[in-house]
């Protein structure tokens, strides 16, 4: 702002104020869009003038190789932030899942051995969770942190009793080798992410649904006047984020081979930084695919950048919930009468 | 009129709990004509708009579409039948695009196996905006980056495309209030665009505060007044004079509003704002309160008096200006702030703002001032029961006893029993906004009296009555503001107050 432009905005009248207020609001809207990219573009410099290992390919391919169930379970969260909601069950979700394949496939504990419908299976109960949540929230008007919270819990639980606290161990040869695969040195794994990725940008951007959930996150009721069955739509999107965290699941197994809860435990709260910190709202409208790919993509290469230069792991938790405090002030639209629930 | 009906209402009416808020309303609207809507805000107006888009259910009486009985279940349900309204505040989605915004809930035309395909529905929007000569706005720009006045379009094209498809040139649209932030330019398409649906035989119903338009677009205006439809008037017969005289009928008796107990103001000056503003709301305002005295502020919502309230109440924060409590400058970040000053304000909107539905009357009253029952910190219960029973008694709320829940008395008696917290908090600047509203006859009638027993007391109060009869009433002095701008200031005395259409013209 110049001087010039402090004394415009004197002369106007109220109307016109209130036009360039608009106006306003929609600038620092486009920089928040294109803040994120700019700041991988220069995390990504700064880094690799920093340290010569950084952006060397085995590095690059090691970042890639984490990166599988991070991008899976925030490719199902874009969905739920975009609505305005969140998914606390995934956790639980993945660990339920995994348990549930490790003792399906040929594996340390029993004589199973479903081969590939003991995949097929616990994804579709994952995904049956997914619709549970939905389902519950929508219909008994639950606030989403809190069902899912209690659907998390109940899952964990089933999937303790169910291996009885001992963990099978994965003993299916064709698991064991998918963990080996490469294709052009990238992971199986990071493949299968990165297919299920695009799936849900196509969905998200070429669909009636995506649109509704854009819809619904910026204005239910306007949505819900445009004929959009918004009940339908939300449970939908829980089924989604059921589904992509049972695949988070399934590929966690995949790199551990010890199918316990623990498979799940941290996962989600890195993804839900990672969102915001990409330009993803918390209270729903604005976000996408796009700011999901450069959310996970900065996050993954900051937490690579702390291990290179030797930060310890505690630090690294600390630093992260600083990001993510950060992240929400600066996305969060505020208003100044009540502080947030 | 040898016009063909299009549509009608026998007898609608809509009560809200125990107030009604329209009565006996029969209107009828025509093909090819353009009808305005006028009245004060809380006139009925909006009202009845709603209920004939399908918004909101009729308490009673019927309604007619093509001759056959019509009830809308929802906004949706309406627009199969050919009625669309443009809403005041926008409902448009800002992060889709213009296209995505008018197809909104329609993508199955454009739809492959459940892809959209978005060149066909761009191009579809295309045709659509280019109908209304909307050539400058891009189907494919996000609603968030355009301007203010171009989101308006949209939205307009919106429901005029919903609309057309089923209607046939049978529509009924409702525009509410739509040039409000529109540029001179962007009005006179829109107004070209409706005497072109009229031509085709629709019917659009306008409503506006700006009787200009009104005069210069509609056919025929009905206008309203308190719940009531006050008169019928070809627009070719009228003028802005006669229309300010039909809107603010008969004025009611000072009895009514205690008038005789109107205290006269001292020359003490408890508030005082000068050349405040508000970026994008209002600017320039400046008054005085004096002690003892009812301050009128009244203009159409949507003028800036809403938001000098809420800035004096430390609930916004002012961009511009100076405001003086006895004197003395103050500065605000919070409605706590302001209390420590003095002042107190008394929310409109009493159910989300006011009342604390799960607490009890007693502590319901003694909320914004725990300190006078506390003794080291700690409440008394006692002293606080005690406390609320005095004041049950010197208001008469009707109550089983203080530890009823306010949640369920009458709005009347709620709202005393907000009255009654403000009187405990002994604050003596009080912001009373829209005091009356939602609120019985009988119960207005104490309410009055009420404000009267404060101002004899010494208090002031900023007051944004419900109706500008009720504002002259109650009022020793007005301030009366348009456009976020204070436009007249009239004196009110007990004995002589101002003409009610001399307001009503600094107003619009």
């Amino acid at each position: 702002m110049n001087l010039f432009s402090k004394r415009d905005t004197k002369s106007m009248t109220v109307a016109e104020q209130f036009v360039s207020k608009v106006e306003q609001e929609a600038r620092s809207n486009k920089i928040r869009v294109y803040a994120p990219m700019i700041l991988l573009v220069f995390m990504t410099i700064v880094f690799s003038i920093y340290d010569s290992h950084f952006f060397s390919m085995k590095n690059l391919i090691n970042v890639l190789g984490q990166m599988a169930v991070p991008l899976i379970l925030a490719t199902g969260l874009t969905f739920v932030l975009l609505l305005g909601r969140i998914d606390l069950s995934v956790e639980g979700v993945m660990g339920l899942v995994g348990s549930c394949i490790s003792l399906l496939i040929l594996n340390s504990r029993n004589a199973n051995d479903w081969g590939i419908w003991g995949v097929i299976l616990p994804l579709l109960l994952g995904t049956i969770c997914g619709f549970i949540t939905g389902f519950l929230h929508v219909k008994l008007k639950i606030a989403s942190f809190i069902i899912t919270y209690a659907i998390s819990t109940i899952v964990s639980g089933i999937a303790v009793l169910l291996y009885n606290s001992r963990p099978a161990t994965v003993k299916a040869q064709w698991i064991i080798d998918a963990s080996q695969t490469y294709f052009l040195k990238i992971p199986l794994i990071t493949w299968i992410a990165i297919v299920f990725y695009l799936i849900c940008a196509v969905i998200l951007n070429y669909t009636a649904f995506g649109r509704a959930v854009y819809a619904i996150g910026d204005n239910e009721a306007a949505a819900a006047a445009s004929g959009i069955n918004v009940q339908k739509v939300v449970i939908e999107v829980f089924i989604l984020s059921g589904f992509a965290a049972s695949l988070a699941g399934l590929v966690a197994l995949i790199r551990l081979k010890l199918g316990q809860v623990s498979l799940g435990e941290n996962q989600m709260f890195p993804c839900i930084t990672a969102l915001v910190v990409g330009g993803t709202s918390l209270s729903g409208g604005k976000g996408g695919m796009l700011q999901t790919m450069v959310g996970i993509l900065i996050y993954m290469e900051l937490l690579n950048f702390l291990t290179i230069i030797g930060v310890s792991a505690d630090y690294k938790n600390a630093i992260q919930g600083v990001i993510i405090i950060i992240a929400v002030a600066l996305t969060i639209t505020r208003g100044r009468k009540v502080i947030a629930k | 009129m040898e016009k063909e009906l299009l549509f009608k209402t026998n007898n609608i009416g809509k009560i809200y709990g125990t107030n009604t808020v329209l009565e006996g309303i029969n209107v009828e609207f025509h093909r090819g004509e353009i009808v305005g809507l006028i009245g004060e805000n809380g006139a009925g107006k909006s009202t009845l708009m709603k209920i004939i888009a399908g918004v909101e259910n009729a308490s009673m009486g019927t309604m007619e579409m093509h001759g056959k009985p019509f009830k809308a279940s929802s906004m949706l349900d309406a627009n199969k039948h050919g009625i669309g309204m443009v809403f005041q505040e926008q409902s448009l989605i800002s992060n889709l695009s213009a296209a995505q915004n008018i197809f909104l809930g329609r993508e199955k035309d454009f739809s492959t196996l459940g892809m959209v395909n978005w060149a066909k529905m761009n191009a579809a929007a295309r045709a659509a905006l280019d109908k209304l000569g909307l050539s400058h706005i891009s189907p494919s720009q996000k609603i968030s980056d355009m301007p203010f006045a171009m989101r308006q379009m949209v939205e307009i094209t919106k429901v005029l495309d919903i609309v057309s498809e089923t209607a046939n040139d049978k529509a009924l649209i409702l525009l509410d209030e739509p040039t409000t932030v529109l540029t001179d330019e962007e009005m006179k398409i829109l107004f070209e665009q409706v005497r072109m649906m009229k031509e085709k035989g629709n019917c659009i119903i306008f409503i506006s505060h700006r009787l200009q338009e009104v005069l210069d677009l509609t056919d025929r205006i009905y206008v309203f007044k308190d719940g009531h439809l006050t008169g019928e008037v070809e627009t070719k017969d009228a003028d802005e004079y006669k229309l300010y005289e039909m809107m603010v009928g008969r004025e009611t008796n000072g009895e009514y509003y205690v008038s005789q107990r109107q205290t006269v103001p001292t020359d003490d000056v408890v508030l005082e704002v000068e050349n405040l503003a508000m970026f994008g709301s209002f600017k320039d305002v400046s008054f005085k309160l004096h002690k003892g005295e009812v301050l009128g502020l009244y203009g159409v919502e949507g003028s800036g008096k809403e938001d000098v309230c809420a800035v004096i109440s430390g609930d916004e924060a002012k961009t511009e200006g100076v405001i003086r409590v006895n004197g003395k400058e103050v500065k605000f970040g919070s409605p706590s702030d302001a209390r420590k000053h003095g002042i107190l304000s008394v929310p409109r909107d009493r159910r989300d703002e006011g009342i604390i539905g799960i607490l009890p009357i007693n502590e319901n009253i003694s909320v914004s001032n725990y300190g006078k029952n506390a003794t080291a910190g700690l409440i008394s219960n006692k002293k606080q029961i005690e406390n609320a029973k005095g004041w049950i008694k010197d208001l008469g709320i009707k109550c089983e006893g203080p530890n009823q829940r306010i949640s369920n008395l009458s709005g009347g008696n709620a709202q005393k029993v907000i009255f009654a917290r403000v009187l405990d908090s002994e604050c003596p600047i009080l912001i009373l906004d829209h005091p009356t509203r939602g609120v019985d006859i009988g119960a207005k009638g104490d309410i009055y009296s009420l404000i009267r027993d404060i101002t004899e007391k010494g208090f002031s109060v900023l007051l944004m009555g419900d109706t500008l009869d009720e504002c002259l009433g109650l009022a020793s002095r007005i301030i009366v503001m348009k456009d976020g701008l204070v436009t007249a200031e009239f004196d009110c005395p007990a004995d002589n107050k101002p003409d009610q259409v001399e307001v009503v013209q600094k107003m619009l």
